[in-house]
């Protein structure tokens, strides 16, 4: 026992080492800065961020990459707060409930307040899922490394299931369709067992597969861009800022609330694929419930605005867990850092704990680092942020289009990839627009090799029955989720369908 | 009224869709070559998902009749409701901007300099966007063309385009 603890303590030494060492740390604290003001723009979300900067990390060592994704993602989920609050347009669509509190108090005159406590907010989310992460971890490495192939090919489907169901607004149908299709694009190019072509129409370029990264800055790069320009709306900023630094009445007043959101974003973020946006949402309504002003929010409740803030953030570190044990990620820029860290050779899952036993907490450390980085830089930056609200977004966004095709191109030096890019970023653009959520579609890039191949090894294993899984209680629960998923899914479809039959026209 | 009725116009023609494509992916899979067993073979999971598209699309088509997406759909396909989804600001813009990045990607990547591509491409997308004024417009896609071109050549070692 004291020898495992003292093992586990020598790994964190050695990876508080590294993300504390040269240029790490600094390489944290710039990102972070970074993501902030990318995080406040409107139109630039964390994922987008995340997918554009994934190819220049190439050259960068290991702890420099995860310190430079790691800031960048911290430092924009937060950013988001500074849009959200003073021109009611959320930076990143998780931060959309700190807006309907944070607008209030900016247009009463308490903007800087109201960001002030949105940041105060973010550092304990973070910090609470940090901590999370840091001590679930190891438990689910143990129950991981008990998975066998039926258990992959089930969670790969609960994944999207789960991601489909909580992802769209409209009915959860419509995230399953997309999470499939993220599993046939999967399948496109040689087959991982037998290396034959599937769908490659005598393509060569199509051989080589779909590759992640090009599809993914599409879909949230391409997609974004075109959502953004297509609309011609103006906004104004609420110019009084007033006071920026919350005082400790007011800290103490929503500590309870923030530690109750940074929980409840802790654990969403670890459902697979669920994100950030639907934390803070989740939060925001179970804080109206449980809160004795719960009539305020929505008024410009200090409360309200917390319980979405810090949940968004806590998101983060949720995300990492089912990330680092079962290399599913929990959100959307959770799959951007996925793809980004198999660049590096790291491959996550039950076996990192053996192969890289120090990654957790080089992941956690550079968190801790970008957290403290996000609170400080977070409240010096208030006023000049206001400032970077006001760029043009019809310069900004035409400016992202070349950054885009780079992302695409650098990866495998291939001009394939940026058609493929394009081709994508159309695609998500239509099924946006149609109400299809995006998070399952990358779910199902990300996870479709797995499925295939895990569920033709399981049926081959059992000679083509699936008796074999009835004595597999891990398994036996990722079914079970999977058939209450549908059955619920189905449920909510026809209670949507009722309602918007009812509602006057 | 407009907004459902492209709602249940769109389900109508998405349930069409993936049912065609999960016959597709029926067919394609069955004629894929099997190497020991069809339940390991190349097309075992394409085929699945073949199953699975055919079913999302009955449900969605099922859905869709029963919500009145029939006249939904015959009313958006009238020519006065298309004339107006196609010449909205909204849908020009997308299209337009959507041809910029076409020319842009298929036509000037690969065949001319990069920055002078993406000049050429950021000029002109300003100008339809009326981004700013000529000067600026110049100024800033000039800049943003060699600096986007020299920072990821020169200092951050990624190939161009």
């Amino acid at each position: 026992m004291f020898e495992a603890f003292a093992q586990q303590f020598a790994l964190f030494g050695s990876a508080a080492a590294q993300a504390f060492g040269y240029p790490q740390v600094f390489v944290t604290m710039i990102a972070t800065v970074a993501g902030i003001v990318v995080g406040a723009i409107p139109g630039l979300t964390a994922t987008m961020a995340l997918a554009l900067l994934i190819n220049l990390t190439y050259s960068m060592q290991l702890a420099t990459a995860v310190a430079f994704l790691l800031g960048v993602y911290v430092g924009a989920v937060m950013g988001g707060c500074y849009s959200a609050i003073m021109i009611n347009i959320p930076g990143t669509p998780s931060a959309a409930a700190t807006a309907l509190d944070g607008f209030v108090l900016a247009k009463q005159g308490h903007g800087g307040q109201a960001i002030g406590v949105g940041i105060v907010a973010s550092f304990v989310g973070t910090l609470i899922s940090i901590l999370l992460l840091i001590f679930l971890t190891p438990f689910l490495y143990k129950i991981a490394l008990k998975f066998g192939q039926w258990e992959y090919f089930l969670i790969s489907v609960f994944g999207i299931m789960i991601c489909g169901n909580l992802s769209t607004q409209s009915t959860p149908l419509k995230g399953w369709i997309v999470g499939f299709l993220g599993f046939f694009t999967a399948m496109i190019g040689l087959d991982a067992v037998y290396a034959f072509p599937r769908f490659t129409y005598g393509s060569y370029d199509l051989m080589g597969g779909i590759s992640l990264i090009p599809a993914l800055i599409g879909v949230f790069g391409i997609s974004e861009i075109l959502s953004v320009l297509q609309e011609d709306v103006p906004y104004s900023i609420e110019n009084q800022l007033g006071k920026v630094l919350p005082d400790r009445s007011m800290v103490k007043q929503v500590l309870s609330t923030a530690v109750r959101s940074g929980l409840i974003g802790s654990g969403i973020g670890a459902v697979p694929g669920a994100g950030e946006d639907i934390a803070a949402w989740v939060s925001y309504d179970v804080g109206k419930r449980r809160s004795k002003h719960g009539h305020l929010f929505g008024k410009g409740s200090y409360e309200g605005l917390a319980s979405a803030e810090t949940a968004n953030n806590a998101c983060i570190g949720g995300a990492m867990i089912p990330l680092l044990t079962l290399a599913v990620p929990g959100s959307p820029p959770a799959a951007m850092f996925l793809a980004a860290i198999w660049l590096h050779g790291i491959k996550p899952g039950p076996m990192l704990a053996l192969e890289s036993p120090d990654f957790l907490y080089l992941t956690a450390v550079t968190l801790l680092i970008a957290t403290a980085s996000m609170l400080v830089f977070g409240l010096l930056l208030t006023k000049p942020m206001v400032k970077v609200l006001k760029i043009n977004r019809k310069i900004l966004m035409p400016i992202i289009v070349p950054l885009t095709v780079i992302g695409a191109y650098a990866g495998n030096v291939n001009i394939f990839d940026i058609h493929v890019m394009f081709i994508f970023g159309i695609l998500g653009y239509i099924l946006r627009k149609l109400n299809y959520p995006m998070a399952p579609l990358v779910l199902g890039i990300i996870l479709g090799p797995t499925a295939d191949i895990s569920f033709r090894q399981a049926l081959m294993q059992g000679q083509g029955s699936i008796i074999p899984l009835l004595g597999r209680p891990v398994g036996i629960v990722l079914m079970v989720a999977i058939i209450w998923i549908f059955i619920s899914g189905v449920k909510n479809s026809r209670l949507q369908k009722n309602t918007s039959n009812n509602q006057p026209i | 009224m407009s907004q459902i009725k492209k709602t249940t116009a769109s389900d109508l023609i998405m349930g069409v869709l993936l049912l065609a494509f999960g016959i597709y992916l029926i067919v394609e899979s069955l004629g894929m070559k099997v190497f020991n067993s069809f339940l390991d073979a190349p097309g075992f999971f394409p085929f699945i998902l073949g199953i699975i598209f055919c079913l999302f699309g009955i449900v969605m088509l099922i859905g869709s009749i029963r919500g009145g997406s029939v006249a939904a759909t015959k009313a958006t396909f009238r020519k006065d409701s298309l004339i107006a989804l196609f010449l909205s600001p909204e849908s020009k813009r997308v299209v337009i901007l959507s041809f910029f990045m076409v020319v842009y990607i298929y036509g000037l990547i690969g065949r001319i300099h990069f920055a002078i591509a993406t000049f050429i491409y950021l000029v002109v997308t300003f100008w339809y966007l009326k981004s700013t004024t000529w000067l600026k417009n110049i100024i800033i896609s000039v800049l943003s063309a060699v600096l986007i071109s020299a920072i990821f050549q020169y200092v951050f070692k990624i190939p161009l385009p």
